[in-house]
């Protein structure tokens, strides 16, 4: 059976229009005009049990969208739905047993009280029996190593640590499917990787299947193994993210500052978007040249002040991607 | 209901207790604006008193009055409506649909442990005020008061679910904080600041079939002036508000929940 199923999947929004003015104040009272916005356009996909999936697109794309259809907050306005068989709409509550989720923006945690409270206050809502909670806490708190945590407020966690928290709190109902939306959203580099870690080890240890949303091509790359791509409610792409990987995010960009002005050496593959003599940015193809040699070639000369690598921004991947498929269409 | 239901929903409660006792920030805040509409109105009482009495109720029944009715409008909010509106408004209701749970009891049992902390907090500081202003309260025994309680829990719990619908309001109109105005204005007039008795004859027949006044004037009442008529009218009355607002919030959340309209990502 396949974990998720849509078919045509669209939905609707319509919004109140308001010209300006008194006059019109009045009269959208009396006559309110609305203007219907498609946030999601026929959108299909099936995702096997197990799978890792990127869910990936600018802000305002339909991701959140299309996660809400499939946890049954949204009724979808056509196009049918079914998620680990049940739909999702009708058999909301049903569903909700054997789905997590983790919203980045949005706690489930009670915020005056320490972790563990909430954690049994979930394994109550989800009618988890109490040695199968207990057992699951011990393995849960090993993993995620927030024994140290579980005891204190959660106002006084940091973002990291309560992000930990979060995550283990959507798995303690041994849920089939996870959904993150954003979950790496404001973490530092090395909490980010942890998290990655984590969600890897959770698909392969406990055969979860995880839907993740983000706006970070590292969670992309290191994560997941398949990637959907939409944009404007469409679905734009949809292939392995190896692939995604050698075809887009095959650009790093090098900020480089100096201590004495100095020229940048030529290098295929490598680009100057911006060049002062004393600093520069760059931006590196990496099928073309290994990002180690060009960090090696620009700080051999022990002129170097500071350097970072970056990925580009997940904007400039998907305009990447948009321009590669309009050169294939013409 | 199963008994794993029942225990998710006890399960609720007690959190919202322990969160209660962690977090009594804006409780003292409230203490302050109490303590000063119980002096307000003792003030001005004790003038119109001075100035000619007022039929059915003493300066000392009249304070003590004001004393319960504010004590269920300050001690028994829950802050629901703006929690609720807000939630819908911003779209964060969202994550709180998916799971297994009936939200409208979900919200009840999780906003009751606040509330039974803040009422505790506010009984105190009605008794120690009552009688710091005009003394014991005269003719009550303390066999009155388990039909006093009840009478303030069920007003509590018309107040509560009226804040809810009020709140579930925002899934079908954004701008909904008018109602909650009107509404919060006409418990004030109807029976908070004066009794119910006080109206002209017709207004007061009106009155007393409409929820506003069951949520303070009926247990206010019972306690300044206890009587069994009282008891036999105001106790089935408040019951059957409650089941109507209980109701109307069940209704207007699974229609409202249809509509959510939830934009954005």
């Amino acid at each position: 059976m396949a974990a998720i199923e849509a078919l045509y999947l669209r939905k609707h929004f319509r919004a109140k229009v308001k010209g300006e003015g008194f006059s019109a104040s009045l009269r959208s009272l009396v006559r309110p005009e609305y203007r219907e916005t498609v946030a999601v356009r026929d959108i299909s996909l099936t995702v096997s049990e197990g799978e890792i999936v990127a869910f990936i697109g600018p802000n305002g794309a339909g991701k959140s969208t299309t996660i809400k259809m499939m946890t049954g907050i949204l009724h979808p306005t056509a196009g049918s739905i079914r998620v680990l068989g049940y739909d999702p709409v009708s058999q909301r509550q049903a569903l909700s047993y054997h789905i997590g989720t983790v919203f980045g923006q949005k706690s489930q945690l009670w915020f005056h009280l320490p972790p563990l409270d909430s954690f049994r206050l979930l394994a109550s809502i989800y009618e988890v029996d109490r040695l199968v909670y207990r057992q699951r806490l011990d393995d849960l708190v090993e993993r995620f190593q927030i024994g140290g945590l579980l005891r204190t407020p959660v106002r006084k966690l940091s973002l990291g640590e309560r992000v930990r928290c979060e995550i283990a709190a959507s798995l303690l109902h041994w849920p089939r499917i996870l959904f993150l939306d954003e979950p790496t959203i404001g973490l530092d580099v090395v909490v980010k990787h942890r998290i990655r870690e984590l969600i890897g080890e959770l698909s392969r240890e406990d055969g979860v299947t995880v839907f993740l949303t983000s706006h970070d091509a590292g969670d992309i790359e290191q994560v997941c193994r398949r990637a959907i791509v939409i944009d404007h409610g469409r679905l734009v792409l949809d292939l392995p993210v190896k692939k995604l990987k050698y075809d887009y995010l095959n650009r790093k960009l090098v900020s480089v500052r100096f201590f004495e002005p100095q020229s940048l050496p030529a290098f295929p593959g490598v680009t100057a978007i911006k060049e002062t003599g004393i600093a520069a940015r760059l931006s590196v193809d990496t099928r073309a040249q290994p990002i180690g040699a060009v960090i090696s070639a620009l700080t051999g000369g022990g002129n170097v002040a500071d350097i970072t690598v970056a990925d580009p921004p997940m904007e400039d991947i998907i305009a990447d991607i948009f321009a590669s498929r309009k050169e294939e269409r013409s | 209901m199963t008994a794993a239901k029942a225990r998710k929903y006890g399960a609720i409660l007690g959190v919202s207790l322990r969160s209660g006792l962690m977090y009594r920030g804006n409780v003292l805040g409230g203490l302050l604006f109490y303590a000063l509409f119980i002096f307000v109105f003792f003030s001005l009482w004790g003038t119109i008193y001075r100035a000619g009495g007022v039929p059915g109720y003493s300066l000392p029944q009249m304070i003590w009055y004001v004393c319960v009715t504010e004590l269920i409008v300050f001690g028994c909010r829950s802050g629901v409506f703006g929690q609720i509106s807000e939630s819908i408004k911003s779209g964060a209701v969202a994550y709180e649909l998916n799971r297994p749970y009936h939200y409208v009891f979900y919200r009840f049992f999780s906003a009751l442990g606040g509330i039974v902390f803040s009422f505790l907090f506010y009984a105190a500081s009605a008794l120690a005020l009552g009688h710091l202003f005009v003394g014991p309260l005269p003719n009550f025994r303390l066999w009155m008061l388990p039909f006093v309680l009840v009478s303030i829990g069920l007003g509590a719990v018309i107040q509560f679910f009226s804040y809810l619908c009020l709140g579930l309001s925002a899934f079908f109109i954004e701008e909904n904080r008018a109602f909650m105005f009107i509404y919060s204005k006409l418990v004030l007039m109807l029976g908070t600041f004066i009794p119910v008795e006080f109206f002209p004859g017709w207004l007061q027949t009106v009155v007393r079939y409409l929820p506003f006044s069951y949520i303070t004037w009926a247990p206010a009442r019972m306690a300044v002036d206890f009587s069994w008529g009282h008891v036999a009218s105001a106790l089935p009355l408040q019951l059957a508000w409650a089941a109507v607002m209980i109701a109307l919030s069940l209704l207007l959340y699974r229609k409202g929940v249809r509509r959510v309209n939830v934009q954005g990502g």
